[in-house]
């Protein structure tokens, strides 16, 4: 009898059936991996080449004689005088400089002088007033200043706005473009990097170009400091007594559930809460960071006890067993040996909540840190405290210009989330870097 | 016996409903080598934690009974573990080395029980125990590199430097050389040997031929109670106990 054998060299059906089922497996898999990484990179260059132009702002270098029977009739040169003259008194001012500029230039234009006037911002006609009532003795010179452009101009520089589309459009024409374009040809309009949208303050409605993320970013920033000062603490704390410290049992069972719960409840929930609990009966100002940064801790300390009990739970036995063994307390093999080795953990945890609560929109909404905020928030004031100022934050303004109607609000709302993005990029490259050093250490 | 320096009485633990050790009772010599022995899950690491009450750390554990060290009872309300930890030391059976370099390893337990004076007499304390634990020599030149960067054995005599540098009277140790190569035990029954001069010492052991080269005194666990506890010499060739034969020679276990 022989003894039948397989050759090595003809594969049987079983493993060719299994080798199919691995390839096709791995197929699914790089098409995941494939879906993933496309929609990422739609996302990125959506927003960057929609928003990069945000950061980019066209401007007019403007001569203005500065009359000072208009500006100042009294001759004083008294701030306090001067400033009865509003903007409306500046506009004129300005409108004349453009009109006297452009024949200078030899432009000729079918425009009147109001709508060259126009061309202008609006908010240079402040930015003009402030420079004015700030240094009294230039009334009677002739200011040299870079001035923005009105959004339609500043467009037409970007892309946004074609010779086409301002025939049709009733805040700007076709002869105005050409004017701006004659400027630009003769080096009178400039576009450059634009540092005023990371800077100023939220503009309104009308005026796109003014607007910036001054107030937004410092609203954000004072939260994430009330975030950290709070939910770090209080989180870790929790959790060193929680799994170090607690017996067992059916209480501290059901604590961790609910922690772990929390973690999954909605944020406009704690919205909801805060608005209750800080507003309305603990009677923190609304819009203020300080109720903003305490919803969003406690938001954010489910994640950090979480987290933290990982790193807590991943450290060895036998170095809790190693302290104790030497004689060393409860609380000193925890702070001198378990700690140390559980802070990469904990440091990431906190850092990735922090970066949830940074990109937190919901509960923002509802504690009225959605208003139009031009002040810049103070840290401490005497009538409403610490970080009691109104304020906004950077994914609420993203919101709030994405309502508006003007479409340089489009452009400016994915700078912003550009900007948002790069402070999470930001802080989510420092938790690595962190976690690499302290883990480094041997 | 004169005056036994650890002095066990009715010894019961229970792990929530399961009892893991029942009625054990057990006097322990000064300066000698006291091993415990028997199959796995007898209960002797477990016994031996309570010694030191490296027990408590575990929330189920109950310990009833009475265990006396120097006549004081360990488990009298005015007794902090802490202080009694500081008195009887411990070896585990893994190394475990704090991730910090070797002096601090060794440092840590004279500087929180302030045992050093100054930083003059903190390198005295580490190097004297070091030295007892015949590493000196092999580490002298890197005593701030990292401890985990140590071979297996030397971890282990690391540990037991780390141990016997906080000055304790009974030194605990279980199963110091299970994770260790032949030569790496030898050195360290050979150490063990040494720390019997100034010591009480208390090892758990899975290696009978260990428990014969090293002990004085031997102790026979089987199924959480003490079956046998006699001079090591008689334990291992005459022994009373039917089940004592059977481990010792291979049959149980």
């Amino acid at each position: 009898m022989t003894l039948r054998t397989q050759s090595l060299l003809v594969r049987d059906d079983r493993t060719r059936r299994r080798n199919a089922a691995e390839r096709r497996f791995r197929t699914y898999g790089r098409c995941a991996v494939g879906i993933v990484a496309l929609a990422l990179t739609v996302l990125l260059v959506t927003v960057v080449t929609n928003g990069a132009s945000a950061f980019r702002q066209t401007f007019i270098t403007l001569d203005i004689p500065l009359p000072e029977a208009k500006l100042d009739k009294t001759g004083t040169r008294n701030p306090a005088v001067m400033a009865k003259v509003t903007t409306l008194g500046y506009a004129p001012v300005l409108r004349d400089a453009l009109v006297q500029q452009l024949a200078d230039l030899g432009i000729k234009t079918a425009l009147s002088d109001k709508e060259t006037g126009k061309m202008i911002s609006k908010e240079a006609v402040a930015t003009v007033r402030d420079q004015v009532l700030a240094n009294p003795d230039l009334v009677g010179t002739i200011l040299t200043i870079d001035l923005l452009v009105e959004g339609r101009i500043d467009g037409y520089f970007k892309g946004r706005v074609t010779m086409e589309s301002a025939a049709l459009d009733g805040n700007t024409s076709p002869d105005a473009l050409q004017i701006a374009q004659s400027l630009a040809d003769l080096g009178v309009i400039k576009t450059r990097f634009n540092w005023r949208f990371l800077t100023a303050p939220d503009a309104s409605d009308q005026r796109p170009e003014a607007a910036g993320l001054g107030v937004a970013i410092l609203g954000s920033l004072y939260m994430m400091t009330v975030v950290l000062v709070l939910a770090l603490p209080i989180g870790v704390a929790a959790s060193i007594y929680l799994e170090e410290f607690t017996p067992k049992n059916r209480l501290s069972d059901l604590i961790e559930v609910n922690i772990s719960n929390l973690a999954a409840v909605p944020s406009i929930v704690f919205g909801i809460l805060g608005l209750a609990i800080f507003i309305n009966f603990a009677g923190f100002k609304q819009s203020s960071p300080l109720v903003g940064g305490l919803v969003l801790t406690l938001m954010t300390l489910p994640t950090i006890i979480i987290s933290t009990r990982a790193a807590l739970k991943a450290v060895p036995m036998s170095i809790r067993d190693a302290a104790l063994g030497v004689g060393a307390s409860k609380m000193q093999s925890v702070f001198h040996h378990v700690l140390p080795l559980a802070a990469p953990g904990i440091l990431t945890g906190t850092i990735i909540g922090l970066a949830q609560a940074l990109g937190e929109t919901a509960p923002l909404l509802l504690i009225g840190m959605v208003a139009f905020v031009r002040e810049y928030p103070a840290v401490y004031n005497d009538t409403a405290g610490l970080f009691g100022e109104a304020a906004t934050a950077l994914p609420v303004q993203v919101f709030n210009w994405t309502q508006r109607a003007d479409p340089g609000f489009a452009e400016r709302a994915s700078g912003a989330i550009i900007t948002l993005l790069v402070f999470l990029a930001i802080m989510n490259i420092a938790a690595v870097l962190l976690r690499r050093r302290f883990e480094r250490r041997w | 016996m004169t005056h036994p320096k650890i002095s066990a009485q009715n010894v019961d633990v229970r792990y929530g409903d399961t009892v893991a050790i029942k009625d054990v009772s057990v006097d322990i010599a000064p300066n000698t080598v006291t091993a415990f022995i028997g199959p796995s899950g007898c209960g002797k690491s477990t016994f031996l934690r309570c010694l030191n009450r490296m027990n408590d750390t575990i929330d189920i554990c109950q310990v009833t009974g009475d265990i006396r060290i120097d006549g004081e009872d360990i488990f009298d309300r005015n007794v902090d573990p802490v202080q009694l930890r500081a008195k009887v030391g411990m070896v585990f059976q893994k190394p475990n080395p704090f991730p910090k370099s070797i002096f601090d390893n060794v440092a840590y337990g004279p500087k929180i029980h302030g045992l050093a004076r100054n930083k003059v007499d903190m390198a005295k304390i580490v190097e004297n125990a070091l030295r007892k634990a015949a590493l000196w020599s092999e580490v002298k030149d890197r005593l701030h590199s990292p401890g985990t960067g140590l071979s297996g054995g030397q971890q282990q005599r690391l540990c037991i430097a780390r141990a016997i540098a906080t000055a304790p009277e009974v030194l605990l140790m279980d199963e110091p050389c299970s994770a260790l190569d032949p030569i790496a035990t030898g050195q360290i029954e050979e150490l063990i040997n040494d720390l019997r001069q100034n010591f009480c010492v208390v090892i758990v052991t899975h290696s009978m031929q260990q428990a014969a080269r090293i002990s004085q005194k031997t102790a026979f666990f089987h199924l959480g109670s003490l079956v046998e506890y006699g001079d090591t010499d008689q334990i291992f060739t005459m022994p009373n106990d039917p089940r004592t034969e059977s481990y010792i020679t291979g049959r149980i276990g």
